[in-house]
């Protein structure tokens, strides 16, 4: 089966917040917050990225990682105390793409 | 297994490296430049961060200016309503050592740039300050020679000085000062002791430059209702009494020294280090973010680079893929094999970036004479965009190598 219109928007939408979040890793407002917060955002950041990759080649493991760092990355914002604006538009687009990613997932294929 | 089939991956990784030297090299150039940029801003930032932090620090955190002038950074700063204020007054300090209950120590400086003299010897604009006896209880200073006043010598206004290391160098280079008479603005004076170095501060309050001498000595050649000798009171609150504690005290006796009326202006200001520390985030905020978005442009060319470069080396070795595969080479394998070049590439960049920023700043150190280095927390940040980077941009190129048929992958050119 090929890839959906709606897993290739939720894709492009993945590598574009990428682009936009891969250089708060070494942003001064996440580096004050300590040593290896860059280190750990920089993992989640990275994860989203390979996730999104997943996804567009239609794989399980996409969806998986997908929602893990969905996850990670909420839980994160919440121990550095960061929830503004970004950080409830975050969770519910974050929830409505994965309830539709879930819909796809039997058809997704299982291997690496 | 797990491990033995990563570190094959990364010894295959590394023959490819190792293969193309100067593709290697130009490739990871782009991310040593990112590095560099990034970490070196972070890292001079840092270091003016904590020079002047250091500085502001020792005026104490616990110490209140009372001045004339309020210290505020903003740019409508309302000078009109502040230039006819008097300036704070001798006597006012007497008051306020009497009634104040919350300050472990109240003491007056005033001070000027004035020529000191020792025989042909004469430094130009040296600070001499005049100070009351409790100074010593509010500014942290060692001796390296000598001593400090005696409350009998301050009050009464004995023509003694202090100097700092700085002017004992230049006008003692090959003596010891104490006991020497020097001369301030022709006024003799004699020397009971050396301060000890301080270095350069950003702030410019080093002691290294300053003469200090009992304020009855200093009206000789400083004038105190003057605002050009700055005069200051500075109160030190007692441990376990807060700031604004000792300035809600500070305030009311204040007020009732200079007769104001109740719901009047006051006329006289009462700083705290805090609003220095205040007026320089806002400054380190910008450039540590000017810093960032240069850096972060070099990264993003970096990582472009590094991409670019692993999609010719996956068309390159197309065919090498298909005959792994054959053998037997999971889709994982090749995965990490493309993966630890990308990530391996732009590690050893991000190695030299930093080391680049290390003998940069070695050198700068000894030129502005200030402390400035590599902290831990730069050098992992460096390490982790370098990794990040690497694996960002490798991954896509390292993915696609991994789910190349093999049949089709032999038979390409």
């Amino acid at each position: 089966m090929g890839r959906p219109k709606i897993i290739t928007f939720i894709c492009i939408i993945g590598y574009l917040s990428v682009v936009f979040t891969f250089p708060q890793v070494f942003s001064p407002q996440i580096k004050k917050l300590g040593v290896f917060i860059p280190a750990i955002y920089g993992i989640l950041v990275a994860a989203n990225f390979i996730a999104c990759v997943g996804l567009w080649y239609f794989k399980q493991w996409g969806v998986q990682l997908y929602v893990i760092s969905v996850f990670a990355k909420l839980l994160f914002y919440i121990l550095a105390n960061q929830q503004g604006f970004g950080f409830y538009f975050n969770l519910v687009s974050s929830f409505i793409f994965i309830i539709i990613l879930l819909r796809f997932y039997p058809k997704m294929n299982q291997n690496l | 297994m797990l491990w033995v089939l990563f570190k094959e991956s990364l010894f295959f990784a590394w023959q490819s490296l190792v293969a193309n030297k100067l593709r290697s090299f130009l490739s990871l150039l782009g991310i040593t430049i990112g590095i560099f940029a990034i970490i070196l801003v972070f890292t001079i930032v840092d270091g003016l961060e904590s020079n002047i932090r250091g500085s502001i620090q020792s005026l104490g955190n616990n110490v209140v200016y009372i001045q004339k002038w309020p210290w505020d950074f903003g740019p409508d700063y309302p000078w009109w309503k502040y230039i006819n204020r008097p300036v704070p007054k001798y006597y006012e300090l007497d008051e306020l050592q009497k009634r104040c209950k919350s300050t472990e120590a109240i003491a007056y400086r005033m001070g000027k740039r004035r020529t000191i003299k020792y025989k042909s010897n004469s430094i130009q604009n040296a600070v001499v300050a005049g100070i009351s006896h409790d100074f010593y209880k509010i500014k942290n200073f060692d001796l390296t020679s000598g001593r400090y006043f005696t409350q009998n010598e301050t009050d009464a206004g004995y023509h003694l000085a202090l100097i700092g290391a700085s002017i004992a160098e230049g006008l003692f280079p090959n003596e010891d000062p104490v006991g020497k008479e020097i001369k301030i603005s022709g006024h003799k004076a004699v020397v009971i002791g050396v301060i000890k170095k301080e270095g350069e501060s950003l702030l410019g309050i080093s002691f290294d430059y300053q003469v200090i001498t009992p304020f009855n000595f200093a009206r000789y050649f400083l004038d105190p209702k003057s605002e050009n000798a700055d005069p200051i009171i500075y109160a030190k609150a007692k441990p376990n009494i807060s700031n604004a504690e000792m300035m809600g005290e500070l305030t009311g006796i204040m007020r009732a020294i200079r007769k104001l009326k109740p719901m009047g202006e006051p006329n006289f200001a009462l700083n705290e280090t805090s609003l220095i520390s205040k007026g320089f985030d806002g400054l380190f905020d910008i450039i540590g973010t000017a810093g960032w978005i240069i850096g972060g442009f070099s990264i993003l060319v970096g990582g472009f680079g590094i991409a670019n470069i692993m999609f010719v080396s996956v068309r390159e070795r197309t065919n090498l893929i298909g005959i792994q595969k054959s053998l037997g080479a999971k889709n994982f394998f090749i995965l990490v094999q493309f993966l630890g070049e990308s990530v391996m590439l732009s590690t050893i960049g991000g190695f030299f970036g930093l080391l680049l920023t290390y003998i940069l700043t070695a050198l700068g150190k000894d030129i502005i004479d200030m402390d400035i280095g590599l902290t831990s927390t730069n050098i992992i940040l460096g390490f982790t965009i370098s990794i990040l980077i690497g694996i960002i941009s490798g991954f896509i190129p390292a993915y696609s190598a991994s789910q190349l048929d093999p049949v089709e992958a032999i038979r390409s050119n």
